[in-house]
């Protein structure tokens, strides 16, 4: 099996693909520079961090290990999915709510993929519980990240006629149920047209390494096709907790549409 | 005999002020109370109370001399309309909205009725096709009422009804509101209307300083 590998002079000279980024924004007034120049020293710290801990995991491989980085993994995707979420009760309400939702669609997910399908010759295989893991919690960040800032948005938008449906009888479900559905349809909506274009498009990244390292084209379609159903179902179930999560934040125990200011001004 | 709805020494504070101070009303069946006050006086914040949108600091509901706090929300919300000065129309045409309330409760109001309910309100039928939500602010005033017609409620609260319609539909609709209460429904309209305070006549309640007085006609 031979794979390609990339010197340290080879990976200084990807930097002039930044370079470009950053003069494109610069060229047309975009302001991005600085985020630009901050994400390329970023992605390379936390990516080489990253590196060097699977390394050490991989060499000492233990379930402590293992499942404490995924731990990790699900506490950083919850605080993410909360954070920046305009007219949400805060982050440190969110942050219970959406490491909640992360977790029970992630297990919902993985367990049974590694127990049937990919089955790891042992249970806490850090080669295969970690890169796949992430992969799937991040989409669940994504889609409850989404979910709570559409519901959240457009109720506090729609107010009037929400407020309106409780006034003729409506339960908080029925009365939000048109943002909480758009929401949902949202969420699910990248990774469907991921499914439908793949391959025509892009090759999916997971794959496209796997081929780059030597893997047969043909078993890894396989594992890519595991996994891009595994997204859908991830995203389709943290989508739907955090929608359910956000009606409940949204009415207080009389029925009545809470609302909440803009947390991002400032 | 126990009022349509009674509220008990309500308070409610917004932003450190006291809007309502320990305000008692009570509207009984069959009468017509109007409302009115210098703006940001609270009026607004007392019928959304009223309309168990917003919930009192302090103070008691009673709905047909119930405590609302027995009821759930949405069987005591279905008993008390709430006329919003610009009311939000739902997505769809005038039939859908006339037809909303009872939909929500799984029930089908027939088109012919909510063609008499539109009439009713002083609309036209051939509105009921129409997009709601393109309406003029005195048609969507119209929709509300037929929408909220359709549940037959026993209280209705109506914020400055008139204030989109031209004289003759303002008439039209002070009789409406008066055969509302002839039909044993309980009112409270917030207006300043002039013409329509002298045409609705009943008692005429004015909030101020989180205190709710009874103007007495000179």
């Amino acid at each position: 099996m031979s794979y390609v590998s990339v010197t340290f002079p080879q990976l200084v000279l990807s930097l002039g693909l930044m370079a470009m980024a950053i003069a494109v924004s610069a060229r047309n007034g975009l302001g991005l520079e600085k985020d630009l120049l901050v994400g390329t020293f970023r992605a390379a710290l936390q990516l080489f961090a990253v590196g060097l801990l699977l390394t050490v995991l991989f060499q000492n491989e233990h379930p402590i290990g293992v499942f404490g980085l995924i731990g990790v993994m699900v506490l950083v995707a919850g605080w993410t999915a909360a954070r920046r979420i305009a007219h949400g009760p805060g982050t440190g309400v969110l942050f219970g709510y959406a490491t909640l939702a992360v977790l029970a669609s992630g297990l919902l997910v993985l367990v049974p993929v590694f127990a049937f399908v990919i089955r790891p010759a042992r249970w806490y295989e850090a080669r295969l519980l970690i890169p796949i893991s992430g992969m799937i919690l991040s989409n669940a960040m994504n889609g409850v990240a989404l979910v709570f800032e559409r519901v959240f948005a457009s109720i506090h938008d729609d107010a009037p006629a929400v407020e309106q449906l409780l006034s003729l009888g409506a339960t908080p479900a029925q009365a939000v149920q048109r943002h909480t559905r758009a929401a949902m349809n949202a969420a699910l909506r990248p990774t469907i047209n991921g499914l439908l274009t793949v391959g025509l498009v892009a090759l999916p990244g997971m794959m496209t390494g796997q081929i780059v390292s030597g893997t047969a084209p043909g078993q890894a379609v396989r594992y890519q096709l595991v996994i891009m159903y595994q997204l859908v179902a991830v995203a389709a179930v943290a989508g739907a907790l955090a929608s359910r999560f956000a009606r409940t934040l949204s009415f207080d125990t009389r029925e009545q549409l809470r609302t909440f200011a803009d947390r991002r001004v400032r | 005999m126990p009022a349509s709805l009674e509220a008990r020494r309500l308070r409610k504070s917004v932003e450190g002020r006291a809007l309502l101070d320990g305000v008692d009303l009570r509207l009984e069946a069959g009468t017509i109370t109007t409302l009115g006050g210098p703006s940001g006086g609270g009026k607004t914040t007392l019928l959304r109370i009223l309309a168990l949108l917003t919930a009192p600091d302090a103070g008691q509901l009673l709905l047909g001399a119930v405590d609302v706090d027995t009821l759930t929300p949405r069987q005591a919300r279905r008993r008390i309309a709430l006329v919003a000065q610009a009311p939000a129309m739902f997505q769809g045409t005038v039939l859908d909205n006339v037809r909303a309330g009872p939909r929500l409760a799984g029930e089908d109001l027939p088109e012919l009725e909510a063609r008499a309910l539109v009439v009713r309100a002083g609309l036209d039928p051939r509105f009921l096709t129409q997009d709601a939500r393109a309406l003029s602010g005195g048609e969507k005033l119209r929709v509300a009422v037929a929408r909220a017609l359709a549940l037959r409620p026993e209280v209705w609260l109506l914020d400055e009804p008139t204030a989109a319609l031209d004289v003759e539909r303002a008439d039209l609709l002070v009789r409406l509101l008066h055969e509302l209460a002839i039909g044993g429904a309980a009112l409270l309209v917030v207006t300043h209307d002039a013409r329509a305070l002298e045409r609705l006549g009943g008692t005429n309640l004015t909030l101020a300083g989180g205190q709710l007085t009874r103007e007495v006609p000179a």
